[in-house]
């Protein structure tokens, strides 16, 4: 509005959402990240004109290699991971201000290089000293990585810094890490990436459940029987054996993505959609988890099975797995949400790796109908309403409701009217990376965590992992291209309920 | 951000009749999206949006068909083109044809309607009583007028009743700036395709603020309607007198504020379809567009 009155010449213009000039310097440059995210993030950016005119990418990494030779492998990683088939002349533009710097901040002189390249592009490019710094590196390099941004930060421009998952591998590392960063950096210069909160389906829930009057009155305890989230992987570990035994299933995903899918779901409506409205929304869910009890917890690992018609290995006969690993690859849990909205109601949470098939759903299982009026074998078939939240692959919303069956007399069958993301909007979702990357650069951290929020998230994790260093389960408990172990089953099935259909 | 998906239909089932009844038009809709879910393995979604009325005659009817085409798959909604043929025996008739597109790794697809009615000899006066059965219903309607509507006319005053938004383009109206001061901004919501062209000029220009707050003559090398809707938008947005230098030219070419050039804005110019599609995405009034037509009349 401010804008507008300053310039009566931008009312009715769609607001654009131009970043300022700079320089984005990737940290771990050769990794997967850059390979298969970023890079085409940044094309797809490129070929729709939303990056500034003065603009520059410095690739850093300690792999020898020179700048062609970056770029040739990026312009091989557009082609292959890119949505937009590749245009010359845009590619031309971004390879232009690409640059690839091999160094080793353990060694004398890396800092000096990388600070002396980035004034050089500042003239070259125009890019005014802003820096955007994206740490995509391993945890354990993440401190000499954050020290030495801080130490060389330009007094010209901005800085930010986007910084990777895992944000530390429990509660105390996660605090000792954002006091590390915040020595040099303010809690908005930072921004901590989970692409989760990228994807359009999940900012969909928030519009799903704020933009429509006929949800919200009814997303509570009164009328919502439970709440099923899943975040399933049908691949396994693909080569990430380092980090995925020192990480598992509930510091890989159930940490970050599974328990923003919950706050997403529990969150009260906040008062507008600026960063801190609606991060504080979720904190104050994270706040009212109620720690789940080791019965309330199961984990598993997945033995030798069949995906998709393939025989695949069990996760201890993945290369660089131990033998005897005692890595959960699947977590569920019963989660409550200790609040008036949600007292008493459960939220079933699971994710895993080799499962049946890949898939993310958010399930809001309605309470029956308290007395229809049919016979009872009239209503045999019928299932309570359920409002299923497609996030990946089937994007879209699905309300099952209770139709009659055509013909004599009144049989009742639950049918689903469906809204496919891609029936109504005929264009192409944006990739997560694409919407933070340029978040990022604009400087809007709503879809990025706080520090508060992560430090929550790891306090229910550390809780639920307490007790995990006591006993021994027998692994693995699930056979690979299955729904997880039958402790999952027996989990929800207890309270008279089941794991949604598949 | 994103742009329109553009893959050619996968599946077409097309009907034709003539001397036909709205029942007949709405039976063989019934059947094709039978045949159509049938011969494409699994059921079509009707995306419903809205409605989408053409009003074509026949000198624009290459053209419509041309951009409808393009639209298909981004507004997958029920499209209603009406082709007016005066001069002919009274009478309807009727090509019916649904469009199936299929869903990025998905077994489903997603439908289109076009419903072609050829309207003859009365019927062509009024358009309504045939369109309003055939509306989508509780869904907007857009109605995209192909030429300069003939204001007071009957076929144009019902229409304009029954849509929410008229959609012109002024490029086709031989008579701007006049003819500005008949469109019917307190009965429909009114959007211009050649206010949409001058968007990213209008960019460009808000740009150079504060600089041409004082701005005194505009120079445009381009179309007459784009000239004078950026003139009408600078007088009414900075409440000025503002000087119109134009240049005929095929497209917006070249800009100057007192002299100075306006930067080209980056990119090549946006395709029929590309425009009407941004239009169809638009609800509601533009207070904007209307302040510049009235000027442009001054």
């Amino acid at each position: 509005m401010t804008e507008v009155a300053e310039n009566p010449l931008l009312e009715g213009l769609r607001p654009r959402r131009a970043p300022e000039p700079c320089v984005l310097v990737v940290f771990g440059a050769s990794g997967d990240l850059t390979r298969r995210k970023i890079f085409p993030a940044l094309y797809a950016l490129a070929h729709r004109r939303l990056l500034p005119e003065q603009f520059a990418v410095v690739g850093v990494a300690r792999t020898e290699s020179t700048d062609d030779e970056f770029r040739d492998r990026m312009e091989h990683a557009v082609r292959e991971f890119g949505r937009d088939d590749l245009k010359q002349d845009v590619w031309d533009w971004l390879a232009q201000g690409t640059r690839y710097l091999a160094a080793d901040f353990a060694e004398e002189g890396a800092e000096d290089r990388l600070v002396a390249l980035l004034t050089e592009l500042d003239e070259e490019r125009g890019t005014r000293g802003n820096r955007v710094y994206y740490l995509a590196i391993p945890p354990q390099m993440m401190p000499t990585g954050v020290e030495m941004i801080g130490k060389h930060r330009t007094s010209d421009g901005w800085t930010r810094l986007i910084v990777e998952k895992p944000f530390g591998h429990d509660l105390e590392s996660a605090r000792r890490l954002t006091e590390l960063i915040s020595s040099d950096f303010t809690e908005e210069e930072v921004f901590r990436i989970d692409h989760y909160l990228g994807k359009e389906t999940v900012q969909n829930m928030l519009a799903l459940r704020f933009a429509n009057g006929i949800f919200e009155p009814i997303w509570n305890r009164q009328f919502i029987d439970h709440v099923q989230i899943t975040v399933a992987e049908s691949i396994g570990i693909e080569g990430r054996a380092a980090f995925y035994e020192q990480a598992g299933a509930i510091r890989d995903i159930f940490q970050n993505h599974m328990l923003q899918l919950v706050a997403l779901t529990a969150m009260e409506p906040p008062i507008d959609f600026t960063a801190d409205s609606v991060r504080n929304e979720k904190v104050k869910v994270m706040k009212a988890i109620h720690t789940p009890g080791p019965k309330h917890v199961v984990r598993g690992q997945y033995g030798l099975g069949f995906v998709e018609g393939k025989e695949v290995p069990g996760y201890r006969d993945e290369e660089g797995v131990a033998p005897d690993s005692m890595t959960e690859t699947f977590v569920a849990a019963k989660l409550f949400v200790d609040n008036w909205r949600w007292a008493d109601t459960p939220f079933y949470v699971r994710t895993g790796k080799r499962l049946a098939r890949r898939e993310t759903t958010i399930a809001i299982q309605f309470q029956r109908a308290p007395h229809p009026p049919f016979e009872e074998t009239a209503t045999e078939e019928l299932r309570p309403n359920l409002l299923l939240v497609g996030v990946q692959p089937d994007e879209g919303v699905s309300l099952a409701i209770a139709a009659k069956v055509p013909g004599q007399g009144m049989r009742l069958r639950t049918v689903h009217m469906d809204f496919l993301y891609g029936g109504a909007f005929r264009t192409e979702l944006p990739e997560a990376y694409e919407r933070l990357l340029l978040d990022a650069m604009l400087g809007d951290q709503t879809l990025f965590t706080r520090s508060d929020e992560v430090e929550e998230q790891w306090a229910i994790v550390d809780a639920i992992v307490a007790p995990w260093r006591r006993d021994r389960p027998s692994f693995p408990n699930y056979a690979a291209g299955t729904w997880g172990p039958a402790a999952a089953d027996e989990l929800i099935r207890r309270d008279g309920r089941e794991w949604l259909r598949h | 951000v994103a742009p329109a998906l553009n893959t050619p239909p996968e599946h077409v089932e097309e009907w034709e009749g003539e001397d036909v009844t709205l029942r007949d038009v709405e039976r063989a809709l019934c059947r094709l999206r039978e045949v159509a879910a049938e011969e494409t393995e699994g059921p079509d979604l009707r995306t419903s949006v809205m409605t989408h009325l053409a009003w074509v005659p026949d000198e624009w009817h290459e053209a419509a068909m041309e951009t409808l085409a393009g639209l298909g798959e981004r507004h997958p909604s029920r499209g209603i083109v009406l082709s007016p043929e005066a001069d002919a025996p009274d009478g309807v008739d009727a090509k019916v044809s649904i469009l199936t597109f299929p869903l990025k790794k998905q077994r489903r697809h997603v439908a289109a309607e076009v419903i072609e009615l050829r309207l003859r000899g009365r019927l062509a006066q009024a358009p309504a009583s045939i369109v309003t059965p055939l509306l989508v219903v509780d869904l907007p309607v857009f109605l995209r007028w192909r030429g300069r509507p003939s204001f007071g006319a009957p076929e144009v005053e019902q229409l304009v009743d029954v849509c929410d938004r008229l959609v012109v383009d002024s490029r086709e109206w031989p008579d701007v700036p006049h003819a500005y001061g008949e469109l019917p901004f307190d009965r429909a919501a009114c959007s211009d395709i050649a206010w949409r062209r001058t968007e990213p000029w209008r960019v460009a220009l808000a740009d150079l603020w504060p600089g041409i707050a004082e701005l005194r003559e505009l120079a445009v090398e381009g179309p007459r309607c784009e000239a004078m809707l950026l003139a009408g938008w600078l007088r009414s947005r900075i409440g000025r007198d503002v000087k119109l230098e134009h240049r005929e030219a095929v497209q917006l070419e070249r800009i100057s504020v007192d002299g100075e050039e306006v930067p080209h804005p980056p990119g090549d110019p946006p395709s029929g379809s590309e425009l009407l599609s941004a239009e169809l995405d638009q609800f509601g009034r533009d207070p904007v567009y209307e302040e510049a037509a009235r000027e442009a009349m001054a």
